[in-house]
């Protein structure tokens, strides 16, 4: 795999935290 | 700006999880989550609270066969800002 600048996502949405 | 010599960690209560269902890697803090991509979970993989900020570099260089000053710069983009937002620290 190529190196690429790596991204993150905030995940915002509680019940998407919650899940994990 | 991470001195070389620095090690960077994971704050207690921060981990990183693979999430089967999406098929990607998250970071885990208390009531906070962040998605990332292979290339962040690889950074956390060589994240280990021994190594230090060039070791770390040293090994993502020869693994993707990238010029270690190419990567240097998104490396530390990529720790500050987790440090930012108080997920790892530096010492």
């Amino acid at each position: 795999m190529a190196w690429t600048a790596p991204k993150i996502e905030e995940v915002t949405c509680g019940m998407e935290i919650n899940m994990y | 700006m991470i001195p070389e010599n620095d090690i960077p960690r994971l704050l207690s209560g921060c981990r990183t999880k693979y999430d089967k269902v999406r098929g990607n890697w998250v970071l885990l803090a208390p009531e906070r989550a962040i998605k990332l991509d292979d290339i962040g979970a690889a950074i956390l993989a060589e994240t280990d609270g021994v190594r230090s900020l060039g070791g770390i570099l040293d090994v993502l260089a020869e693994k993707y066969n990238a010029p270690r000053d190419q990567i240097s710069g998104d490396v530390v983009k990529f720790l500050e800002s987790l440090r930012d937002r108080r997920m790892l620290e530096v010492s």
